[in-house]
């Protein structure tokens, strides 16, 4: 009996170690999602020499406040809601392993943008040098397939083992229209002139427009909200011959994640 | 024997105590993952006068070492693009107002924790009337090097956008005017000088608005594209305040929902004639309106095309069949 009773007790136990994942305010279900929801919780005040800013979170009218000299508004004034911008890398060390003469190595890391419903933004990427050892050799720049050549904005064919370089493909949601398959690549732009490799312009929801019986009344657009997160998968390459100098090599690669105005 | 219950009893109590503490959380890869509001602000200021803004950045990611500074940025494209410089431009000065924490100093932020920053924007006094950009960003410190592998080190960036406009009398430049009002047609025939846009009745409707803006402070759209066909009937699009930023262009955006990168609005549904696609555009109380319109016709050719070569099939199938009974 009392083996029973110490079985159970332990089983109990371990049931309370079976946790479910939490979110805060989850406002969504398989029938509907709230984008834009009022949750004052997050209120806040700005203050300054004799001005005071009241900010709300959610839907309601964003408090425009006008003081001695100042007109200060936060926000998307249209969406009327302060949505935090939030950018996430999955892996800030890309790993492409030991490269080997003619066999192109990669690694990857995901890319992603949360901006509730209001969309707008854009990433650009850039290197801080060239993928280089301490020694300062260096991996130069991939030009991708010979007659195929790729551009730090234009993406092109890099299939052979006979082209070397370092470069990355792009896969994904709001990437790049040149990034045509997983074998397009482009060579890494440096970080003072970055370009663009995931952006969107779409404000508020992407839907499908609902088929119209009636043939002279153009449909409504109506439809699904967009989902809220935008992510793409970055993939790095990198290939060399027999002729490179052995060691570690490595760099930078800044990511700048911004919000539209 | 007592004695051995109750230290069974300890240790069966250690025991679920310890399983307890030995529960852990999900590990990822060294991950990075920032947010920070509010992602924008718009500030009106006169020389002389400063504000106090806070920010909130959380850190999501492993906990990290940060550092956040001010820079200048110019619009890239007419897209909402945006081309960060590396230094700041303007008279507006920026501060931290945080007693232990200045712009470009290093701070650390352990997971789930936040960071509010006091921005302290300033406008000096003679700081000459016209509009300045800038963007508040915040940057994460690269992994350490690993020895022995070839590995690209990720830094995030994130930003969220400053517009001031400085203003001594709270007037504002508004010079808009409509650059490009148009649909992007299937077919475009020129008909004695007159342009005429076709379309299948079946296609989607390619709207393109894009406003200009050729002074020296922003300036809001309002307004609305509307859709109007011979018969009556009447659809309305509204336009989105979008910010259109001094001497720059932008393709302005409906609060409808389907569109495609390069246009507005996509209108669609079955349509048959011609139909008039116009816009009227302000800029907030007391300023006047502008407008634009354009045209396009849409015809049934898929159906007619399938019409024709069925009529054509039978035909020809009726005129064999004829001649075969003839013979």
């Amino acid at each position: 009996m009392k083996k029973i009773v110490m079985f159970f007790f332990i089983t109990l136990n371990f049931s309370f170690l079976t946790t479910n994942c939490v979110n805060a305010i989850d406002m969504q279900s398989s029938q509907y999602k709230i984008q834009m929801s009022n949750v004052n919780s997050g209120s806040d005040y700005m203050t300054g020499s004799g001005s005071r800013l009241s900010m709300t979170l959610g839907q309601l009218a964003a408090e425009e406040f006008k003081s001695n000299g100042y007109l200060l508004k936060a926000g998307f004034q249209y969406i009327n809601s302060i949505i935090p911008f939030s950018f996430s890398i999955s892996n800030t060390n890309i790993d492409i392993g030991t490269v080997l003469p003619n066999t192109p190595a990669t690694g990857a890391t995901t890319l992603t943008v949360s901006f509730g419903s209001s969309g707008e933004y854009q990433v650009t990427v850039g290197k801080e040098t060239m993928l280089k050892t301490f020694t300062d050799d260096f991996i130069p720049d991939t030009e991708c397939d010979s007659g195929y050549s790729c551009t730090i904005s234009s993406a092109n064919q890099w299939t052979t083992t006979s082209a070397l370089g370092f470069g990355y493909n792009m896969s994904g949601t709001d990437i790049t229209a040149d990034f045509i398959d997983g074998d397009y690549f482009r060579p890494f732009s440096s970080s003072t002139s970055p370009v663009i490799i995931m952006s969107n312009s779409n404000v508020t929801l992407n839907a499908t427009p609902t088929p119209n019986p009636n043939p002279t009344i153009p449909a409504l657009p109506t439809g699904t909200p967009r989902d809220i997160y935008h992510e793409s998968t970055i993939t790095f390459k990198v290939n060399v011959d027999a002729n490179q100098q052995a060691g570690t090599y490595q760099t930078v690669i800044d990511f700048v994640a911004t919000p539209s105005y | 024997m007592k004695r051995i219950k109750i230290l069974k009893y300890i240790l069966i109590f250690v025991f679920c105590v310890i399983s307890y503490k030995l529960q852990i959380a999900r590990v990822y890869a060294q991950h990075s993952s920032l947010s920070i509001s509010p992602p924008i602000i718009e500030l009106i200021i006169k020389p002389g006068k400063s504000v106090l803004v806070a920010y909130k950045l959380i850190n999501y990611g492993d906990p990290t070492v940060l550092k956040s500074k001010v820079v200048s940025f110019s619009p890239k494209d007419n897209l909402g693009g945006i081309s960060l410089k590396e230094y700041l431009e303007g008279p507006i000065r920026f501060e931290l107002d945080n007693a232990n924490l200045q712009l470009n100093d290093s701070f650390f932020l352990k997971t789930r924790d936040y960071q509010q920053l006091l921005l302290r924007i300033r406008a000096p006094e003679g700081a000459p009337e016209g509009d300045y950009y800038y963007t508040l960003l915040t940057e994460t410190q690269p992994p350490p090097t690993l020895e022995g592998v070839t590995t690209s080190k990720a830094k995030a960036v994130i930003g969220s956008n400053i517009l001031i406009t400085v203003t001594s009398e709270g007037n504002v430049d508004i010079l808009g005017k409509v650059a490009l009002f148009d649909v992007i047609p299937r077919y475009r025939l020129n008909f004695f000088g007159n342009k005429i846009n076709l379309f299948d009745s079946n296609d989607r409707i390619p709207v393109v608005l894009v406003l200009e803006n050729k002074g020296k402070n922003m300036i809001k759209p309002q307004g609305e594209i509307i859709l109007s066909g011979k018969i009556g009937e009447k659809s309305k699009y509204e336009i989105l305040p979008q910010n259109v930023l001094a001497e720059s262009q932008r393709l302005l955006t409906t609060k409808e929902l389907m569109k495609t990168r390069y246009s507005s609005l996509e209108l669609s549904g079955f349509f048959i004639g011609s139909y008039k696609i116009s816009t009227t555009i302000n800029f907030g109380e007391n300023s006047p309106n502008i407008y634009a319109s354009t045209s396009f016709v849409a015809l049934p050719f898929r159906f007619l095309i399938g019409l024709f070569i069925a009529a054509l099939l039978t035909v020809i199938i009726v005129k064999i069949y004829k001649r075969n009974s003839e013979e």
